[in-house]
């Protein structure tokens, strides 16, 4: 269960606010090109969360009711959903998301080591984002590459072989 | 129709059938949580395991449909341990609160549990902790830590009703029971998610902390709320008085009948019991006479009403009968009426507002007996029996439950009527606006204290029972009624509503043929 103390506000993180949850026309096309590629359309549920994710910068309740009405689903049934899977975040996340995988492997490789180096050099704990809304920090379960614990997987890369110096070089990376 | 082999008996059952309707047709007991026949299918729970024969793991049984030659065994040693690991699993995060919990003696997961014999736990480590007594809804309290996530009630909002209010949210042992934020859980038939909830999780906010169940005797009955006429059992706390205040009827439930409401009854339905232990119940006879009221015996109230009947002209009587008495009652009725020659008689009042309809159970009109009534020959004009009582050609009016002032008609109409009437006689259960202008006012026994029979708004002819004592001195309306016949030499009176409801099949071609037997519990259909 992540913390949800230190959000940015919605403005510094240049989030739309509720009042604009519709998706454009080209979008709504893309919902609709979507949900007719499977038998049952509710399985385009996570793509399509997905591109209101990265159209909302989060999921939030209103986002969900926006979405449950493209699919004619009860709100409480895409709120399952959003609960289920941790990538998708209910509150506005950090521009960048950090997530250190913390199971068997990367455990034993030191995975708590660069979470806590993770922590002190960023200034949050797991499952907060920087004031500055930078970064948010998570730690996830396995991501499939124990063969270069420990590992993180940073936005959409993957970074392998951890050490709290390679950690520095990866966070000057981040704007 | 496949046939296969359950516990070494043989069964034959319509194709499409599961193991565990399968195995209940031979009286075998298969224990489950999720399978609710109502219900989609989820096999969520695994409780339902079962051994088939030339299959190497025991199977789900709510998921398995009966096929021809099946061999199947459902008590076998490797069975037991499966329900039991299952069991156990169940329980790693239950509170273990059943001295508290409102469901304890009618759980599955503390019965299962008891007849599985896994007394000691061998869980260590910290529960997980999840919200108690959350309350999601007009009458429906959530405590997600007795939870086992079986999903029927959140199938029962997605296909019974189509609200879709309630999910599971969260994963693996965080996952949890909830609302959509903001929403409530306020359908119509809200209440039987917790009917349908195998544990302790939901709750009635009604009936919680009122009794404990086992003190509860149970009758079987008929909701009086519409003409739906839903099967209900009444749950009644006579062993334990001082529990609940002294109220009777603790709750109560739906009874399955395939033909009427399968497992369910609306929320309205189900809480309307109330009026039966409010305090405007009518307990003793009593007369009103220059607003100064004096109470009387039921042999004084008898001869006042048959003597007003003998004293005015037939024509000077208008009779004002209720959809919500009886068949039986409605039937002694009829026998005043022909005895006297009574033409003026009617049984509708229009409501102030308009019943709400759906197309589950809920019907418009609210009261369970309207098609007996018209069945019996009673629907008059009621507006014209109102403008002859104001007109005063009648004299003597004559009501039975209905409250006018509470009526779609206008009120200075309706008390210009009730005023105009030398005589206001009126029987019911509870004290109305109307009955407080009555001279005479004749207590009846409520719907839980008599037996009797309602006609759905399809025909259906069904029984009520009796469930407890009626309060005070108060009779069914087929006995005052019938004491009303005696009073006028029509000869001994039917002791009881079976020779009534005799009486009545004898004499009216819809009801032919029917008697309480044939009625059973299930109810049958008048000839159309
Ligand atoms: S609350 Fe009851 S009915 Fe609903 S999922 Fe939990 S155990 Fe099942
Ligand atoms: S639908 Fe009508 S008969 Fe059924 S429970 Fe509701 S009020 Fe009673
Ligand atoms: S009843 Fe079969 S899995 Fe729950």
């Amino acid at each position: 269960m992540s913390s949800h103390a230190r959000v940015p506000s919605a403005a510094h993180a240049g989030l739309a606010s509720p009042a604009q949850v519709t998706f454009s026309p080209a979008q709504l096309a893309e919902v609709r090109r979507l949900q007719g590629l499977y038998p049952d359309p509710r399985a385009a549920l996570l793509p399509v969360l997905h591109m209101a994710q990265d159209t909302f910068g989060y999921v939030s309740l209103e986002v969900e009711e926006y979405v449950a009405g493209l699919f004619a689903l009860s709100p409480a049934h895409v709120h399952e959903v959003v609960t289920f899977y941790t990538l998708y975040f209910q509150t506005p996340k950090g521009r960048h998301v950090v997530a250190v995988c913390h199971n068997l492997s990367c455990h034993l490789a030191g995975a708590r080591a660069i979470i806590d180096h993770l922590e002190a050099r960023l200034g949050v704990t797991v499952g907060e984002t920087t004031d500055d809304g930078r970064v948010t920090l998570q730690s996830v379960e396995c991501l499939c590459a124990c063969e270069h614990a420990p590992m993180m997987q940073v936005d959409e890369r993957y970074e392998f072989d951890l050490t709290p110096e390679k950690v520095d070089r990866i966070l000057e990376r981040l704007r | 129709m496949p046939k296969l082999t359950i516990n070494g008996r043989e069964v034959e059952v319509p194709a499409g059938t599961n193991l565990i309707e399968a195995a209940r047709a031979l009286g075998v007991e298969v224990p489950h949580y999720c399978y609710h026949p109502g219900l989609s299918i989820a096999g969520q729970c695994r409780l339902c395991m079962v051994d088939i024969e030339k299959t190497p793991r025991p199977t789900i049984a709510c998921n398995t449909l009966a096929a021809d030659g099946m061999v199947v065994l459902t008590e076998t040693e490797r069975v037991k341990e499966t329900r039991r690991s299952i069991m156990e699993f169940h329980l790693i995060n239950h509170p273990l609160d059943c001295p508290v919990c409102d469901q304890a003696g009618e759980c599955w997961l503390q019965i299962y549990y008891m007849r599985h014999g896994l007394y000691d736990p061998r869980m260590t480590d910290e529960k997980v902790h999840k919200p108690k007594a959350v309350p999601l809804g007009p009458h429906v309290i959530l405590d997600a830590e007795r939870c086992i996530l079986c999903s029927r009630c959140v199938r029962f909002c997605d296909e019974v009703t189509g609200t879709g209010e309630l999910g599971i949210f969260h994963r693996g042992d965080q996952s949890e029971i909830g609302l959509f934020p903001g929403q409530e859980l306020a359908n119509k038939y809200s209440a039987n998610v917790v009917d349908i909830c195998p544990v302790g999780a939901l709750t009635e906010r009604d009936f919680r902390f009122a009794v404990r169940v086992w003190y509860l005797d149970v009758t079987k009955s008929v909701c009086p709320g519409c003409a739906r006429g839903c099967n209900v059992e009444v749950h009644v706390n006579r062993r334990r008085p001082h529990h609940n205040e002294g109220r009777r009827v603790a709750r109560l439930k739906p009874r399955f009948n395939a033909d009427v409401n399968k497992w369910w009854i609306c929320d309205a339905g189900r809480y309307g019991f109330k009026a039966v232990d409010d305090k405007t119940r009518l307990r003793e006879p009593f007369r009103r006479e220059a607003g100064t009221v004096t109470d009387a015996s039921w042999d004084e109230a008898i001869a006042a009403v048959a003597g007003a009947l003998e004293r005015y002209a037939p024509d000077e009587v208008g009779v004002l009968a209720s959809p919500r008495m009886a068949n039986e009652d409605l039937f002694a009725l009829r026998r005043v009426l022909e005895r006297r020659g009574i033409r003026r008689v009617a049984f509708r009042v229009p409501p102030a507002v308009d019943g709400d309809q759906d197309e589950i159970l809920i019907r418009a009109d609210k009261n369970p007996n309207a098609r007996g009534a018209e069945l019996l020959g009673l629907d008059g004009d009621a507006a014209a029996l109102l403008a002859a009582a104001r007109a005063r050609q009648v004299k003597c009016l004559w009501i039975f439950d209905h409250d006018l002032l509470a009526s779609a008609w206008p009120e200075a109409l309706v008390l210009g009527a009730l005023g105009a009437v030398e005589t206001l006689v009126w029987v019911g259960a509870n004290a109305n606006a109307t009955s407080e202008r009555a001279h005479w006012v004749l207590p009846a026994a409520a719907w839980v204290e008599r037996e009797g029979t309602y006609t759905n708004f399809e025909g259906r002819v069904q029984r009520l029972r009796q469930a407890v004592e009626p309060l005070g001195q108060a009779l069914p309306e087929w006995e005052i009624l019938g004491r009303v016949l005696e009073a006028l030499g029509a000869g001994a009176r039917p002791p009881r509503a079976e020779r009534w409801f005799r009486e009545l099949a004898a004499a009216t071609p819809a009801f032919a043929g029917l008697s309480y037997q044939a009625i059973g519990d299930g109810g049958q259909m008048v000839r159309a």
